[in-house]
């Protein structure tokens, strides 16, 4: 009998032992990997939201375990680039670059950014739970990848969302969210605009810069079966799929609050959040905006679905950053980088992260039933991340120029400035001449994006 | 021992030399030079140049003439350019006018207290940043409560569409700049006012009770190299003017507010295509000298 339980327990304690087995091991492993680079600094931009308030957070506990000193600063987006690339061409003190997923083909044709493969070839500094399948592959494809090789590791994730007032929908006689932007238009178009009462269906954030040209102009590419781009990379603007899902955000402006153009991210957010608008379609990442009451009327009336679809089905707007480990950086810069950047994107921290504030991009966490009910966005946003398309907006270098140009010109065409068709040929025009001087016509250039 | 001296004791400095001016010029000149002089012929030489950081492979070879004939074919820097001129006369005749109705109220006699908070209170949006007078546009011209609409539906005139229509935008960033410099003018034009002899004014105010003859014939002379200065600023003010228009507008809508700062620090730091926007800064460089000759020339004028 005695035999028998000392057996019992035996089994019982190597259960337990397995069962906090992997956390164990990564701790124990990450502080040995730590060890010989103790004290050394490690530095990189973040931006004023949700997903790196998060990390701030757990920072600390990173610090203590490692003895490596993060330091970050805080930057607008708008200005992001310009201060990463000034401080590359300038062999600046980032160690760590955050990449914009349309900008990795400029920061890895540059040499900017190191492939992760210089590093998981040391075990000694790398994560034995590192499991890059564990990410979605859309993300890490999208955010961290090009030319074939992994650079960076998706760290702040979003992808476009329906954020809509339930209550509303429902007073109008609606129990559901629309499922395409046909029903959009000709649904719950109609019956939730008043513009008497100044209130409107739905907001697109259409401010000038990325905003007109990432969340605007090219959401109504995809979903149509336009791009941007055909395969010898010449404007697929004029085509009919393109032209379609053009004039459909043009015909969509009356159910639009006036002035759209003139409204950011925190425009639209806010139309929504104090009732202005019914629906909008938005990042995940300002789901926390929108059930603080501090910033929100909405309550329990705020509802998230996947965005709608349009005739070539549904391909949300897709964005995120990676972090990735700067060429420039010293080697043990370099190492204790790498050390931050799994931490920082590992399964092990991904439930706290979450809890914290911010989108993880590993598939594991979004299968607890926890997070699962406490976060109404989770669903709709693993739906999104299950089908996309990587090049949403391209991620070659030639992006922020072209995007200057749609920002203008898109612009243009919703104040009716021009028509939808001459905006798009000067847009393909422009384009056109962008990549001509960029090579990608004569050959000097790999057709990538 | 005694000691005779003709003439007066002068002992001479031993540390007086021929090259003591210069020791003491030397830290301004080289000062000036690191921050003034070199950025300008460093932007002079990256003109010339094709001179992309975002593809440092392709090197920065020298291209000639090519940045200087790209930026002069191109429709959008024109554009711009023109806009901004457009801009420069709407806001300037209204700075100087009511700078100088103000200035001419604080130089009246009497009410000490109010005139001293007043001109304290002139120091403000000269002292508030350009990015924070942007912010406080976007509040402002905000189409559902921003205060510009409170104030025209106090009026009983419907509210405006400010940041989201063209005519609308352009009005705010005009209006935003005539709130920011026009107490600058009137500063220029008070000390100006305070130029002219007590004596003088006593006199001519004996002479003629007309307030515009006293302006025009006694005033106005004691304003006229303030008033030159002050072209010479807000025309270099203008043409660089870029932080308070690119937060409330980017720009838009459209091209709308698309002045040429804003222009050129797309060029430079979105496109990092700095040799086209070094030629374009050059481009304004110049301009903004030739309107300066010609302020001196036509206005300028010493009083005696």
């Amino acid at each position: 009998m005695k035999r028998l339980l000392r057996i019992c327990a035996s089994v019982l304690a190597l259960a337990s032992a397995s069962a906090v087995m992997p956390h164990a091991a990564h701790a124990d492993w990450l502080e040995d990997a730590a060890k010989p680079l103790k004290g050394t600094q490690i530095s990189g931009i973040f931006l004023d939201r949700p997903g790196y308030r998060a990390i701030i957070k757990l920072l600390p506990e990173f610090e203590k375990k490692t003895g490596i000193k993060v330091n970050y600063e805080i930057v607008p987006y708008e200005n992001t680039r310009e201060k990463e690339v000034l401080n590359f061409t300038s062999q600046g003190d980032i160690t760590m670059a955050l990449v914009d997923l349309v900008w990795i083909g400029e920061f890895a044709e540059n040499g900017w950014i190191e492939p992760i493969e210089k590093f998981t070839k040391d075990k000694s500094i790398t994560d034995p739970n590192l499991k890059l399948d564990g990410f979605f592959p859309l993300l890490l494809d999208a955010f961290g990848s090009w030319g074939g090789k992994t650079y960076g590791l998706p760290f702040d994730n979003y992808s476009g969302l329906l954020f809509y007032n339930s209550c509303k929908l429902k007073e109008a006689g609606f129990d559901k969210p629309p499922a395409t932007w046909d029903e959009v238009m000709n649904v719950y178009g109609p019956k939730l605009t008043d513009a008497s009462k100044n209130q409107y269906a739905f907001a697109l954030q259409s401010l000038r810069g990325e905003t007109q040209s990432a969340d605007s102009f090219m959401r109504f590419l995809w979903p149509f079966g336009g791009s941007l781009l055909d395969k010898q990379f010449k404007s697929n603007l004029m085509s009919k799929e393109s032209q379609a899902g053009l004039n459909f955000r043009q015909a969509l402006m009356k159910y639009m609050p006036p002035g759209i153009v003139s409204f950011d991210h925190a425009e639209a957010v806010n139309a929504l959040a104090q009732g202005q608008v019914a629906m909008i379609t938005e990042w995940s990442a300002f789901y926390g905006t929108l059930v603080d009451p501090a910033t929100s009327k909405l309550g329990d009336c705020l509802a998230v679905a996947p965005e709608p679809a349009g005739p070539a089905g549904r391909l949300p707007a897709l964005g995120g950053f990676s972090l990735a480990v700067a060429s420039q950086a010293s080697d043990a810069q370099k190492k204790a980088t790498w050390l931050f950047i799994q931490w920082a994107t590992s399964e092990a921290i991904a439930k706290d992260y979450v809890e914290a504030g911010g989108v993880s991009g590993r598939m594991s966490i979004y299968q607890d039933p926890a997070i699962k009910a406490k976060y109404k966005f989770v669903e709709p946003m693993v739906a999104s991340w299950q089908k996309g398309v990587p090049e949403f907006r391209p991620r070659f270098p030639a992006w922020p120029a072209i995007s200057e140009v749609v920002a203008e010109w898109g612009s243009k065409m919703m104040l009716g400035q021009v028509s939808v068709e001459a905006g798009s040929k000067e847009i393909g025009t422009r384009m056109e001449d962008i990549l001509k001087k960029e090579g990608y016509y004569d050959g000097k250039k790999k057709l990538l994006q | 021992m005694t000691r005779t001296t003709s003439g007066p004791n002068i002992r001479p400095n031993r540390g007086y030399g021929r090259w003591t001016p210069f020791w003491f010029l030397a830290p301004a000149v080289f000062t000036l030079f690191i921050i003034g002089i070199y950025p300008t012929i460093f932007a002079l030489v990256t003109s010339f140049r094709r001179y992309n950081i975002a593809r440092p492979r392709d090197g920065f070879p020298f291209v000639g003439l090519e940045n200087y004939t790209s930026v002069l074919t191109d429709g959008t820097f024109w554009a711009s350019l023109f806009l901004t001129a457009k801009f420069y006369i709407t806001v300037l005749p209204v700075e100087i006018v009511l700078g100088l109705v103000i200035a001419l109220l604080l130089h009246k006699t009497g009410m000490g207290f109010l005139k001293s908070l007043a001109r304290v209170t002139l120091v403000v949006p000269l002292a508030t940043t350009y990015a924070v007078v942007g912010l406080i546009g976007r509040l402002i011209f905000n189409r559902d409560f921003g205060v510009a609409n409170w104030f025209l539906d106090a009026l009983g005139v419907g509210g405006l569409d400010w940041l989201g229509s063209q005519a609308g935008a352009f009005a705010a960033i005009v209006i935003m700049d005539i709130w920011q410099w026009t107490p600058f003018c009137a500063l220029i034009f008070l000390a100006g006012l305070s130029m002219v002899p007590g004596e003088i004014e006593e006199a001519a105010r004996l002479e003629t009770s007309s307030k515009w003859s006293l302006l025009k014939h006694v005033q106005l002379p004691y304003l006229m190299p303030g008033l030159t200065a002050l072209l010479i600023l807000r025309s270099a003010d203008v043409l660089k003017l870029f932080d308070m228009v690119f937060v409330m507008t980017r720009g838009g809508p459209g091209s709308a507010t698309d002045l040429v700062s804003v222009y050129i620090q797309r060029v430079g730091f979105r496109v990092f295509d700095l040799g086209t926007a070094s030629a374009q800064a050059i481009l304004l460089l110049v301009i903004t000298i030739l309107l300066s000759r010609l302020y001196i020339r036509v206005l300028y004028k010493e009083v005696n």
